[in-house]
């Protein structure tokens, strides 16, 4: 169930473009609205996408925990799908 | 009496459209979080920027095609890859019934008329021939359709499209036979409308995204269907498993199954090349309606349309 809640993160880091940034600044209250296991909560704090493929992402959502990292803000991947 | 005016294949890989240097290597950077970075496969600029320009050759004959076929429609079978649909509703077949559909790639913009009421027709027939397709009034495009729309059709012209999904990609997958037989019932209504249809299947050849095999390439593999597609004997190609497409990184070939199945046992022009980053690149022409015009040129399974 909560790998679910893993991806479901990921595809809402993906498809909203907001959310990168609501994360960032209040992480407690947005992973709040997720079921997510101490484990999951842990390898999403490394913004390590293949720390979070071994909890089973999917590995072309787990990329997108890189929206978080400040240095990927500009990459074009985000301007498209 | 409608017709079947082409029917197409060709490869959706995202690098076909970056352009070169910055966004290029940004975007790779991203593209390749599955392996370790010294790992990565990183053709010189050179040899990119040739394989850009044999890429657009290309592209230009299947829009050649296109222009000569003056469809009324453009049917568009591509995958999703988790932008139309998540885990909590993943359609085997998803049939665009909506007006438009739009995207984004990039700094390029897309936005397409659809033909509402040709979709909702075949929809109607495809479901009383035992299909049960789902379908949305509501999709957005994503690279998968987007990349090749760009060489073959970029928005403006007068083609309204249908966007067609097919699940390659969160198994169970249906199968090459199903995708073949959906391909076959496709032809079947056409057939029966009025409207003159060019149907453009996308993605493939063999490439592993996402997955720590990314940038392995099963050239001979590749080349076989292709040389099964040569010679009209596409249909021998339903007998595959989806275990076995999947073994070598051709899941994304479903969509070329059900173009197979629309073109029946016709030959193709056909051309292939490893881009040298992590796809094989792949093209497909069917002999019929204005697909013979590119009869004449030779195919290639070892590059792509020579200048």
């Amino acid at each position: 169930m909560s790998r679910y809640e893993l991806n479901r993160l990921l595809y809402d880091l993906k498809m909203q473009d907001g959310l990168a940034a609501e994360l960032r600044a209040d992480p407690e209250r947005v992973l709040a609205r997720y079921d997510l296991s101490p484990a999951e909560r842990e390898a999403l704090a490394t913004r390590d996408p293949r720390q979070l493929r071994q909890l089973g992402a999917h590995g072309m959502l787990a990329l997108y925990v890189l929206r978080l990292r400040p240095e990927y803000d500009d990459n074009v991947y985000w301007t498209q799908r | 009496m409608g017709e079947l005016v082409a029917v197409m294949a060709a490869s959706h890989a995202p690098n076909l459209l970056l352009e070169l240097g910055k966004e290029w290597n940004d975007f790779m950077n991203l593209h390749y979080s599955m392996l370790p970075p010294e790992k990565a496969h990183r053709p010189s600029l050179e040899a990119a920027q040739r394989f850009a320009t044999d890429v657009q050759r290309t592209f230009g004959l299947l829009r050649s095609v296109l222009e000569a076929a003056q469809p009324d429609v453009l049917l568009l079978v591509a995958n999703d890859q988790f932008v139309n649909f998540f885990y909590n509703n993943i359609p085997t077949f998803c049939l665009g019934v909506g007006t438009e559909t739009r995207g984004q790639f990039a700094r390029h913009t897309f936005a397409y008329p659809c033909h509402e009421a040709l979709a909702r027709w075949l929809l109607q027939r495809l479901i009383d021939e035992g299909f049960d397709l789902a379908f949305s009034e509501k999709l957005e495009l994503e690279h998968t359709q987007t990349v090749p729309l760009y060489y073959v059709m970029p928005p403006g012209g007068p083609t309204p499209l249908i966007p067609l999904f097919v699940n390659t990609w969160v198994p169970p997958q249906p199968t090459p036979r199903r995708c073949y037989a959906l391909g076959a019932a496709l032809a079947r209504a056409i057939a029966a409308s009025e409207a003159r249809v060019a149907l453009l299947a996308t993605g493939g050849l063999s490439h592993f995204p996402g997955r720590p095999r990314i940038g392995e390439v099963d050239v001979d593999f590749d080349r076989r269907l292709l040389e099964r597609l040569m010679r009209g004997e596409g249909r021998a190609l339903a007998d595959y498993t989806v275990a076995e497409l999947a073994e070598v990184g051709n899941e994304e070939f479903l969509n070329w199954m059900v173009a197979i199945g629309a073109a029946g046992d016709v030959p193709a022009t056909v051309f292939y090349e490893p881009d040298g980053v992590a796809t094989g690149i792949g093209f497909a022409i069917w002999h019929l309606g204005a697909g013979r015009l590119a009869a004449a040129q030779p195919s290639n399974l070892y590059g792509l349309l020579a200048a």
